[in-house]
């Protein structure tokens, strides 16, 4: 039996504290990553620790991942705390219920698998059949399929896809979770047959690329999935290059002043900074503005890490109502994001702060969807 | 501790939009997702708190399909110890008489102290499986409960009555208790625990392997017969405020106003 | 006999609403067999229940017996067995509630007799009872027809009817009580009353009732500060209840509190059958739910079919403007 030093390499920590200097959720709640590092090599100590409410603050934006000098993630010590927590059962209700959405419906928002595919009624979509080569194979991600507020994500990806002359095909409603926050809530036997029967069944498919839609299905394919044949890009990518092949062009203009907010699954995780920016520079009139934390210091939303199901207990400030106040200060009238959850976290903060009637919260599918040429 | 839990696989209809089959008696429910009764899942629950209080054995009973199992496999992965699982699509089961009668037949020759299942399937809201499965088994039973405590030979039950009062009532073991949603917090079936539950003994059987004559259970059996189902027309005389979100409000806000109810 | 018994129920020295509701029922029913509807009181020192049941025109029988002072299934199935033997009538109709469906069922399976649970319409059709009940959270409806027996068994269900207007007085027939052993395994101990908050709701003018649909305790706030601006309690299904949200002696239901405001908003409630009974007695009634099939606008004055949570900031700043 692997102890929980050897699993996630505790030993190779020097304690240097810049996980914990660097973690944006140190301002909002209790949490010391650097401390629960530090004492989980005692292996006695570990069921007390998965009791401590702040193991489930952690957004798993993976600052402290990218910061550590030893190359360790230390957020895997909190997530390991959560999977002794999960495999006791003793879960929220909340999480209980997502995880074992994802099981039965294969997906984490309660909703029948028969209906993922809803979203594309009165489109005109070309569905993904293992027979038929494809170039582009779309994964459109729970959050899309089943969320009204970010559906026009993929709907819009297909009108300007058949637009393009693009050879694409999504994936029909057997489409399953790609386990991203299940993996982060630490739900790890679950993860791993996700792993197992998602490499089996995208395999079967003959793309060129898999082309996801949300950078949480972006990172966790890519980082997770070592057996998938087939490369994973962000949707910003294989967009970029249609924009620098010139297939591509907007109508009308949209004389805005535009943020940027960098999705940590995108940026951080994923390595994606500069293609969600040249598809925002495209938009003829668009301003684009930048954070002072952007890129690798982005600031979390909070999102991730299965934070869409776990409230905090800390009252302090969310970090995405730090960030819409940013982006006020800024004067940005629209925050563009590429990433579902920032959409849904960001707009609750825009709403709550009372910012409606000056400025906007749109994933970046929405404003280019808006700018097509029908 | 001996317990037996009797659950079943249904529908969630709560959201969708719900559809006949062209035989009108039956719903189209390809839509739909399946998941282990509400009730029922706080009876297992609870099933498995007296089992760690109390030391025992607890097994699943389920009259359902061959996908129902993932659901059965839980309730073993949260400490449920076997399970039969009975299948056969002669049974009347529009009519809970019927459904009892089958239930009974699995309890037979068993020894047992309790038997839990849930108050009512949310399907056919018929609250009436769990107390005909006490009389079929001639013991005790306690309906709507939502607070059990172990006694010597005999458990003290609160059960749930309208209006926000409790019942208190004391019945002898064995007895049948149908449980109501609230009792207790039903805990996660972790994967690795429905893994290992796929090694825990579960018996698929039909009517004859149970010694039940079909022609006891049967729709020819049933005192009742389900004639028909429909689809009530919503006799809604609702005004309906249409627009934007924002403007929605703002009429609403409006009329609450102007009729003096705010 | 073509009778049609009507078992009336109370409880702590009340007749319960459904008592009288199933009289607007048993006469048509009567009428059909050639009978006549009967009503049947057990219970102790039962003179006051027993004159105002028999303000409907109909014959009341009573069994005044210290052993019903309280509920026991046990012994109502024992007396109802006994009496169905002695008084034969075509059809008993018992309340669908706590008390109804913790006997019926079992007097159905020893006297093998029919039982059809949870009936909101009753009806003959060419000769043939039927029942109609609810299915899938009352988005379907089952016609349920009764094959030939002696007695046709029937429990009913609160709030589906309105109660008759009082007629002439009936007689009152007192019977024997047919309980002649005591019953030796199920014994009464107590009623408690679910623990008791701040707040009464039943005594509230206005509620703002949520569901389901408020998805986690974080959302309460939005809702707290509408409450707060137009002086609203607080109140919800029993989704919000299991879940936390609010105390139980919040809970509007059949299994919660029967509330009577002037006013009371839902908010993603969908509208369960046992929720509605618990608010009918509402003046006016706002809905608000995503799902446009929600049961909750059958009953609603006012409807809204969004997200609550796009409509409520508005809502409430604006409310709070307006004042």
């Amino acid at each position: 039996m692997q102890t929980f030093t050897e699993k996630y390499d505790l030993l190779g920590c020097i304690q240097c504290g810049r996980c914990t200097g660097g973690c944006p959720v140190t301002v909002r709640a209790d949490l010391n990553v650097r401390q629960f590092v530090n004492d989980a090599y005692d292996e006695d100590k570990l069921e007390e620790l998965a009791k401590l409410a702040e193991i489930w603050d952690c957004t798993a934006c993976h600052t402290c991942a990218v910061r550590c000098p030893k190359g360790l993630k230390p957020l895997e010590v909190l997530i390991g705390l959560r999977t002794m927590i999960v495999e006791s059962g003793k879960v929220e209700p909340t999480v209980r219920d997502a995880l074992q959405s994802v099981l039965l419906e294969g997906n984490p928002w309660e909703k029948s698998r028969a209906t993922r595919s809803d979203w594309m009624e009165g489109l005109d979509v070309r569905i993904a059949d293992p027979d038929e080569p494809v170039e582009n194979l779309f994964f459109v991600c729970c959050t899309i399929a089943y969320d009204p507020r970010v559906r026009a994500v993929a709907q819009n990806m297909v009108k300007l896809l058949n637009k393009a002359g693009v050879d694409y095909a999504f994936l029909p409603e057997d489409e399953s979770c790609c386990g991203s926050e299940v993996l982060t809530l630490g739900e790890e036997g679950l993860f791993e047959m996700q792993v197992e029967d998602n490499t089996e069944y995208l395999n079967e498919f003959k793309a060129e690329r898999i082309v996801t839609l949300s950078p949480h299905c972006f990172t966790t394919y890519k980082t997770h999935y070592p057996d998938l044949k087939t490369p994973v890009v962000h949707y910003t990518q294989l967009l970029v290059d249609l924009l620098n092949d010139g297939k591509l062009s907007w109508k009308g203009e949209l004389p805005k002043k535009i943020v940027y907010h960098d999705p940590c699954y995108l940026g951080k995780q994923g390595g994606i900074y500069d293609e969600p920016r040249e598809l925002l520079k495209s938009i003829p009139g668009a301003e684009l503005v930048e954070f002072e934390r952007r890129r690798e210091r982005s600031l979390c939303c909070e999102g991730g890490g299965g934070k869409m199901w776990v409230e905090s207990e800390s009252k302090k400030e969310r970090l995405s109502d730090t960030r819409i106040k940013d982006a006020k200060e800024l004067g940005a009238e629209i925050v563009a994001v590429a990433c579902p959850f920032c959409v849904l976290t960001l707009e609750d903060s825009m709403k709550g702060l009372g910012y409606e009637e000056e400025m906007r919260v749109a994933e970046i599918m929405e404003l280019l969807g808006e700018l097509m040429e029908t | 501790m001996k317990t037996f839990v009797c659950i079943k696989y249904v529908p969630d209809t709560s959201e969708a939009e719900v559809k006949l089959n062209p035989d009108g008696l039956t719903v189209d429910d390809s839509r739909f997702s399946f998941d282990i009764n509400d009730a029922d899942n706080y009876a297992v629950e609870e099933s498995v708190i007296i089992k760690e209080a109390q030391g025992g054995e607890v097994t699943v009973l389920s009259i359902g399909p061959k996908k129902s199992e993932v659901m059965i496999r839980m309730a073993m992965a949260k400490g449920c110890d076997k399970a039969v699982r009975i299948e056969d699509d002669r049974i009347a089961a529009h009519d809970p008489l019927m459904v009892a009668k089958v239930l009974a037949g699995g309890l037979k020759d068993q020894e047992f102290d309790l038997v839990l299942t849930g108050c009512m399937a949310n399907d056919d809201w018929h609250m009436s499986t769990g107390v005909a499965l006490a009389e079929e088994l001639g013991v005790n039973h306690a309906s709507m409960v939502n607070k059990v405590e172990i006694l010597d030979g005999k458990v003290k039950v609160n059960r749930e009555l309208e209006g926000g009062l409790m019942e208190v009532v004391e019945v002898d073991l064995p007895a049948v208790l149908t449980i109501q949603t609230g009792i207790n917090e039903p805990r996660y079936a972790p994967i690795r625990g429905i893994r290992q539950a796929q090694k825990k003994e579960l018996n698929v059987v039909s009517l004859d392997d149970m010694g039940i004559d079909a022609a006891a259970v049967n729709a020819d059996a049933s005192q009742v017969v389900l004639e028909k189902l429909y689809i009530p027309e919503v006799e809604s005389s609702a005004e309906f405020i249409e627009g934007e979100p924002d403007e929605k409000a703002e009429k609403l806000a409006s009329i609450l106003q102007k009729g003096g109810l705010v | 006999m073509g009778n049609v018994l009507v078992l009336a129920e109370h409880r702590q020295g009340a007749l319960r609403d459904v008592s009288f509701e199933m009289l607007a029922v048993a006469p048509k029913i009567a009428e059909e067999l050639g009978g006549e509807a009967v009503v049947l009181l057990m219970g102790s020192g039962m003179d006051d229940m027993a004159k105002k049941m028999t303000g409907y025109g109909l014959k009341v029988m009573v069994v005044d017996d210290p052993a019903f002072e309280n509920f026991n299934a046990e012994k109502y199935q024992m007396a109802l067995s006994a009496l169905l033997d002695d008084l034969k009538p075509s059809v008993l109709m018992v309340g669908h509630t706590a008390q109804g469906v913790d006997f019926m069922p079992a007097l159905a399976v020893e006297k093998k007799l029919p039982l059809v649970a949870d009936v909101v319409e009753l009806a003959f059709e060419d000769g043939t009872l039927k029942a109609t009940r609810q299915l899938y959270s009352g988005k379907v409806n089952a016609v349920v027809a009764f094959k030939p027996a002696d007695t046709f068994l029937v429990t009913f269900r609160e709030g589906a009817v309105e109660a008759p207007e009082a007629s002439a007085a009936g007689d009152v027939e007192k019977l024997d009580s047919p309980l002649k052993e005591e019953v030796p395994y199920r014994k009464f101990v107590e009623y408690v009353e679910a623990e008791v908050g701040d707040v009464d709701i039943t005594q509230s003018d206005i509620l703002v009732a949520i569901g389901r649909g408020l998805k986690e305790d974080k959302n309460l706030p939005m809702v707290e500060e509408l409450a707060t601006a137009i002086k609203a309690d607080i109140a919800g299904s029993r989704a919000a209840t299991d879940a936390g949200w609010i105390p139980h002696d919040r809970q509007v239901g059949t299994s919660g509190k029967a509330v009577k405001p002037k006013l009371y908003i839902a908010m993603g409630i969908s509208g369960a059958f046992q929720h509605l009974a618990g608010m009918k007695g509402a003046k006016t009634i706002v809905a608000i739910n995503k799902d446009p099939e929600a049961p909750i606008f059958t009953v609603a004055d006012y409807a809204i079919v969004d997200d609550m949570f796009k409509v409520l900031p508005k809502l409430t700043e604006k409310l709070k403007e307006l004042k």
